[in-house]
């Protein structure tokens, strides 16, 4: 899994697997959980007890969409504390055995004569979030320049992706035709892992032009795929707006959006690889969204460890759940479960400055000195030396000799930063910009060049 | 409904490639093994004396100065014991025990604990410990090869190489063979002489990742380039650049001395600017300091100025997009504006 040479002298480098697993379809659970859109923590529209159909907005005017999965009764709604101590809302619902599609889903057969805005809109409200950031605010649309469909996987134990990419690629076109128009994009870009550059040669990906990647992680990441193969910054919107000028999109979301808007339906089932620890090896499932993690373990046979961990998109870059109840979600491609043994602990040791992860950090920043400010909470100082720019990849704890938390410790620093940041633009007396009422311009994450902003004028 | 579970959750990433804190010093140790096993074999018993005082004594002072601060005793993770035998191998064999078990007190305790320990310490402490024995007036002596090794019959000349350049000029290094002085037949410190011990254990903490192969490449090139300018303007005066690297702590300081974590820097601007100047002084300090030798002064003032080095950005936070020329715009898309 990790190649590394008894020569310390070459970093550790991580493949990308290149194995092909057959996806099994799971049965749909009795009872299913949706959690709300991640950027978003408002309300929820329906009551317990209420039905809901399959594709229903379940979310209140101007908040969602927040789109059922299956058709049934809501259960029961909850609130738990989530990353940072923000709010997450979960609804359950108790699934039917059929699916009752609701009649404001419409069917869009032909992508290349619909407006955008329309194109943007459906596929939204299909549960895909990858177009949100471009379509929530229209004052703020700064041209996609490059639409970067990937086939790669974002951790090296997610194989939901390639697989897609290895089944299907026949069918591709439509979704890179559908994201093109939908996006307004300039220029599209199909990222394909260096192994699967034949079968990228065979097929036509429409607009698109192939460009092999090297399968070693961090390239699959979205943020290192639109420094190498879009236009340098990855499109993102948050509490300042848009930035960004790149739009990365997996192979799988975008066959799935051609799917559902012909059909319309909305986006249902997820490829999800279940990994264990112990056992080895993948196995990769198709599942309905909502779907409890709980519920996968039990069809593959796997059982969660006192003091074990269940870990949820990857080893280096996922995160770690506090219950196996949590629902699967449009943006989960991995399970894995970990044994009591396997779990390793950070340690609260001072860093020794042996420059490891400052040699390996892929965005170039200073992790060494960035973990200390972090930790004496000098996030001003954090701001000076680019911490907005980690893409938290984990590379740096990964290698760190004293098991320093460094992702945790940068991710304390970015969270400061952007708590402070939106408290300002939040505050009254803030002067506005002298009467403009216009939202601060779209922050860059990285500094450019002034040749580097022409070329992205153009 | 969303049951919290017995499950560790903690933040990315979940694996880890199995790196440790004692890797570092304890490949250290074993890459100065060679060096040590001459040493033994040049200076017999007096060696295993001074380097085992040396280890014990660094420590111990490790160990009671985390207990008096109500540290976390880390004894165990080397670094005390790799600095007690750097200064060990730094020095003659005949030295005084009292002069080494001081020497690695006031390192540890005033070069390191006192600034946070491990990874904090802003110089080396085996170089603060033999600081600490050429700046005591009485004990400067202990410092000098030729006295202090004048009991001993290694089988080579006894005369410290740096010392005859300083008193008589390059003119009288002709009894010095090269080889000789690479293989190690020359008077030294107890492992810094064997030049050749030395280079393998370097190469190999080079090739295992452990130290930072910038910092002693760029050492040599300032000892050379440095020394050839001065071998170039009055080859009468100054001795030439291969007989610079190939005697005193040079080698040592390439591999071992300059490359101590907390007091070297980590940008690689900061690395190269960091083994040229070592390198530089190094060569300046022999030609025109009273001191035979100037690598541990140079390594100390290099890394006072380390704060400042690691302020030398290499790498630039910006991103390296693709060239959008070599993708056609896509029709019927964005009119470009």
């Amino acid at each position: 899994m990790e190649l590394r040479s008894f020569f310390g002298i070459l970093p550790p480098r991580l493949p990308y697997p290149d194995i092909s697993v057959p996806v099994e379809s799971l049965p749909m659970p009795e009872k299913i959980a949706l959690l709300f859109p991640e950027t978003e923590s408002g309300d929820v529209a329906v009551r317990v007890g209420e039905d809901v159909r399959t594709g229903q907005d379940m979310a209140r005017e101007g908040k969602g969409p927040f789109v059922s999965t299956v058709s049934g009764r809501v259960e029961g709604i909850e609130t738990f504390t989530g990353p940072h101590g923000r709010d997450r809302v979960v609804v359950a619902i108790s699934a039917d055995s059929r699916d009752a599609f609701d009649p404001s889903l419409k069917k869009i057969e032909d992508f290349s004569q619909k407006d955008p805005w329309e194109l943007r809109e459906a596929v939204n409200r299909s549960g895909f979030t990858d177009l949100s950031a471009i379509s929530r605010n229209p004052t703020l649309w700064p041209p996609v320049e490059v639409l970067v469909v990937s086939a790669l996987d974002r951790d090296i134990l997610s194989l939901a992706n390639q697989q897609t990419f290895r089944d299907r690629a026949d069918d591709l076109h439509q979704g890179i035709q559908l994201l093109v128009r939908a996006s307004e994009a300039r220029h599209s870009v199909l990222a394909v892992p260096k192994h699967l550059e034949a079968m990228a040669a065979k097929i036509s990906p429409g607009p698109a032009k192939a460009v092999p990647v090297s399968p070693f992680y961090p390239n699959g990441l979205p943020a290192m795929l639109a420094r190498n193969c879009g236009a340098g910054l990855l499109m993102k919107g948050d509490y300042r707006g848009l930035s960004g000028n790149t739009l990365v999109v997996s192979v799988e979301h975008a066959m799935a959006m051609a799917e559902c808007l012909q059909g319309g339906k909305p986006f249902l089932e997820k490829r999800v690889t279940f990994s264990s620890g112990q056992a080895g090896g993948f196995k990769n499932l198709l599942v309905r969204i909502g779907t409890p993690l709980d519920h996968i373990l039990q069809a593959v046979g796997a059982a969660l460890e006192p003091q074990g961990k269940l870990i949820v998109n990857g080893i280096l870059c996922g995160y770690a759940c506090f219950s196996d109840r949590l629902p699967v979600t449009p943006q989960t491609d991995a399970v894995h479960v970990q044994g009591s043994r396997e779990v390793f602990f950070y340690d609260n040791a001072p860093c020794i400055n042996c420059g490891k992860c400052n040699a390996i950090c892929p965005v170039g920043l200073e992790v060494n000195l960035l973990g200390r400010l972090s930790e004496y909470g000098m996030t001003e100082r954090c701001r000076d030396l680019g911490v907005e720019n980690c893409i938290d990849c984990g590379l740096c704890a990964y290698l760190c000799p004293a098991h320093r938390p460094l992702v945790q410790l940068l991710a304390r620093a970015k969270e400061a930063l952007r708590s402070q940041a939106q408290e300002e633009i939040r505050r009254p007396e803030a002067p506005a910009g002298k009467g403009d009422t216009s939202p601060p311009p779209p922050v860059r994450l990285f500094e450019s060049t002034p040749e580097e902003e022409e070329a992205l004028r153009r | 409904m969303i049951e919290p579970r017995d499950l560790i959750v903690s933040p990315s990433p979940h694996r880890h490639c199995g790196a440790r804190m004692t890797g570092p010093a304890y490949n250290l140790l074993l890459a100065l093994v060679p060096a040590v096993i001459m040493g033994i074999t040049y200076y017999g018993f007096d060696a295993v004396r001074v380097i085992a005082a040396s280890m014990a004594s660094a420590m111990l002072a490790e160990a009671g100065m985390q207990r008096l601060l109500k540290r976390p005793l880390r004894i165990f993770d080397g670094s005390a014991a790799a600095s007690g035998l750097l200064l060990a191998l730094l020095l003659p064999a005949g030295v005084p025990l009292y002069v080494v078990v001081v020497a690695n007190f006031a390192g540890i305790i005033v070069g390191k604990q006192c600034f946070g320990g491990l990874g904090a310490n802003p110089l080396n402490p085996a170089l603060v410990g033999w600081a600490v024995i050429r700046a005591t007036k009485t004990w400067a002596g202990f410092l000098d090869f030729d006295l202090m090794l004048v009991n001993y019959d290694p089988g080579f000349i006894l005369q410290y190489p740096l010392a005859v350049l300083q008193a008589k000029g390059p003119a009288a290094l002709s009894r010095f063979d090269l080889l000789d002085l690479f293989l190690g037949r020359q008077t030294g410190g107890i492992g810094a002489s064997c030049m050749v011990c030395i280079l393998a254990g370097g190469l190999y903490l080079v090739l295992r990742g452990t130290i930072r192969w910038q910092i002693p490449l760029f050492f040599f090139i300032g000892v050379i380039g440095v020394a050839s300018i001065f071998w170039a303007a009055d080859p009468e005066a100054y001795a030439n650049p291969l007989f610079h690297i190939l005697t005193g702590n040079v080698m040592m300081g390439a591999f071992f001395l300059s490359t101590d974590y907390a007091s070297s820097p980590v940008n690689r601007w900061g690395m190269i600017v960091y083994g040229l100047g070592c390198g530089a002084l190094t060569v300046i300090l022999r030609a025109w300091s009273i001191y035979p030798d100037g690598v541990v002064f140079a390594c100390l003032l290099m890394s006072l100025f380390v704060p400042l080095l690691d302020r030398l950005k290499a790498k630039q936070v910006v991103p390296r997009p693709m060239d959008l020329t070599t993708l056609t715009d896509i029709k019927g898309g964005r009119t470009a504006s």
